[in-house]
């Protein structure tokens, strides 16, 4: 895989207004290196996304944020406490690491209940915690009841507990319906609203840019791009799709766009052409088209997905389909 | 902060299923050796090893059935240590715990010290009932407990059961640093209970049985028994090589937690 490019946010806040800073984050294990000198700048109060495919370091990433796994080198700090020192830090935090784990034999209330008691936090906390999940009726059954979903609300609930000012959730809608994923996303955005700043961890892509207003992608372990959702989306041009009204005409306008100097002109497919120049209006390859004696009957802007832009950025292509997972690219 | 640990282990530890197994199967294993050797002993001498009633009729008769059944209440602990630390791994529950409590040895001490006191006081209840069904037990046989009841009884007694529950103590946390290595419930046990009962009895005990006194279950068992004149072992002895291997296990499990990757 060859990374097109490493970027910092321009204008890069102070850390003090970083929520979670790091720098040359490196973790190897023998001699695999499963995240490659990543440094993160996420600010305090976003929803960040961090994208990338099945393997690509997220969760070791987070792991190491979480003080469950040592860095091979470099370091950082979260909410101003530095990496090496998890306990200046953790009482701020809530987590939901990969699957939810808790004790099956135990209710739900009794696992928060664990929980608070060893972060000496008020066990009065669990409450509401249970009740912002949607999950105070089912609290006092067995957490092995529980259907997937509900296990997930629990691990939100538990990663709430603290008051936190930065909750880290990995893969929150892993293997959720698609209504448990809108209510997740719904989650999501009420946790903004309070201040707390979200770290989401997602290989759908779709998901995230759905949610986040910042974004963190990374790919064999190594940081592709970071930095506001807005920002990105607005580096990218849209594609102009546009079809003849015959369909004879589809490769004579291939032809004239190539000639005019477009810089990218796909094949004809579907009996469309796609367009993926910047700087070139709608109005322009109408023009050209007429010139040439080809009446259009579609002229339409592509924007590109955050999942189009990932695999622009990691120079690979996309063979899939909104909605499909980036780990199915090996 | 290990009182939070403590306290937090406690809520998994006082589920009902655990607490009536733990304790009940405890309780009806020391009450099934006292039936034993109440049922079994000959009137005079001694028979298969066994005490005779009149020896039960003595002061110490009241503690017999339950040092017997000691070997059993350990290994019953270590397996019990073994599933609360292994489970952590297996379930993926160890990662929420470290978050909450990141500072491990803490956590891990916490942990060690609420299931040791677990198993203290099953221990403590498996010896009320061991004596109970003594009593009812001497009544059917027609042995005099007005010994039992006596100062020296009662010293015999209390001298008895501390030294029990040292070895349970020890058997406990042995449990607890193997399920801690070997992140399994299930092998923690197996390798356990097969290093108590073949390896160290059956193997090493009698192809060389000069290694004896320095084996940590024989070592258990003789503070226990209060000595082991099978293989010629004194209190002290045995109470120092299991410290040292107590300690041992307890500073490898300690640095190897502290510094562990947690990636279950």
């Amino acid at each position: 895989m060859t990374v097109t490019q490493v970027t910092r946010p321009t204008g890069q806040p102070p850390s003090s207004s970083l929520a979670v800073s790091t720098d040359g984050l490196t973790k190897r294990f023998g001699d695999r290196t499963v995240v490659d000198g990543v440094g993160l700048a996420i600010p305090r109060g976003s929803v960040c996304g961090f994208v990338g495919p099945n393997g690509a370091g997220k969760t070791t990433t987070i792991r190491m944020l979480l003080g469950l796994i040592r860095p091979t080198s470099g370091g950082g700090s979260i909410l101003g406490g530095s990496l090496t020192d998890p306990a200046s830090y953790l009482h701020k935090v809530g987590a939901l690491i990969e699957a939810p784990a808790f004790y099956p034999q135990l209710s739900g209330r009794d696992n928060l209940k664990a929980l608070a008691r060893l972060g000496r936090i008020p066990a009065a906390a669990a409450g509401p915690a249970l009740e912002r999940t949607g999950m105070t009726a089912r609290a006092g059954d067995k957490y092995r009841s529980y259907s997937l979903g509900m296990k997930q609300r629990l691990g939100i609930a538990a990663a709430l507990l603290p008051s936190p000012e930065l909750l880290i959730l990995d893969e929150p809608a892993n293997g959720l319906d698609p209504a448990g994923i809108v209510e997740m996303r719904g989650l999501i955005r009420s946790f903004a609203d309070d201040g707390i700043t979200v770290l989401v961890s997602s290989h759908l892509i779709s998901e995230i840019e759905q949610v986040c207003d910042h974004v963190v992608m990374i790919r064999g372990g190594r940081l592709v791009h970071q930095g506001p959702v807005a920002d990105l989306a607005a580096r990218q041009r849209p594609d102009i799709v546009v079809a003849p009204e015959h369909a004879a005409d589809l490769a004579q306008l291939t032809k004239v766009l190539q000639f005019s100097g477009l810089p990218t002109v796909a094949g004809p497919a579907d009996g469309t052409v796609v367009v993926a120049a910047a700087g070139v209006g709608a109005a322009d390859l109408n023009r050209l088209a007429t010139r040439h004696g080809i009446t259009l009957r579609q002229i339409s802007e592509r924007t590109h997905s955050l999942e189009d832009l990932f695999f622009q950025l990691t120079g690979t292509e996309s063979a899939l389909t909104p909605g499909q997972e980036m780990g199915a690219i090996k | 902060m290990i009182g939070a640990s403590y306290l937090s282990e406690w809520v998994k530890l006082k589920r009902r299923t655990l607490l009536l197994s733990t304790f009940l199967g405890l309780a009806a294993a020391a009450a099934l050796f006292v039936v034993l050797i109440f049922s079994n002993a000959p009137a005079h001498g001694s028979g298969g090893g066994l005490p005779s009633l009149q020896q039960l009729a003595r002061p110490n008769g009241l503690v017999f059935g339950l040092t017997r059944a000691t070997f059993l209440l350990g290994v019953v602990a270590f397996g019990t240590a073994a599933a609360q630390t292994a489970s952590e791994y297996s379930l993926g529950t160890l990662r929420q715990l470290l978050v909450r409590q990141p500072r491990r040895v803490t956590l891990l001490t916490g942990k060690m010290l609420a299931v040791v006191t677990f198993m203290v006081l099953a221990t403590a209840f498996a010896a009320i009932v061991a004596f109970l069904i003594a009593n009812v037990m001497a009544q059917s046989r027609g042995v005099s407990t007005r010994a039992w009841f006596t100062g020296a009884g009662f010293g015999d007694l209390l001298g008895a059961l501390g030294n029990i529950e040292l070895a349970v103590i020890g058997y406990s946390i042995l449990g607890l640093v193997v399920g801690q290595f070997l992140r399994s419930a299930v092998a923690a046990v197996i390798v356990g209970f097969a290093w108590l009962l073949v390896i160290e009895q059956f193997i090493l005990t009698r192809i060389v049985p000069s290694a004896a006194p320095w084996l940590p279950g024989i070592s258990l068992s003789t503070i226990a028994g209060g000595g082991n004149p099978d293989f010629g072992i004194s209190y002290s002895h045995g109470l120092i090589v299991a410290v040292i291997y107590i300690a041992a296990a307890i500073a490898a499990a300690s640095l190897t937690f502290a510094r562990r990757d947690v990636t279950a």
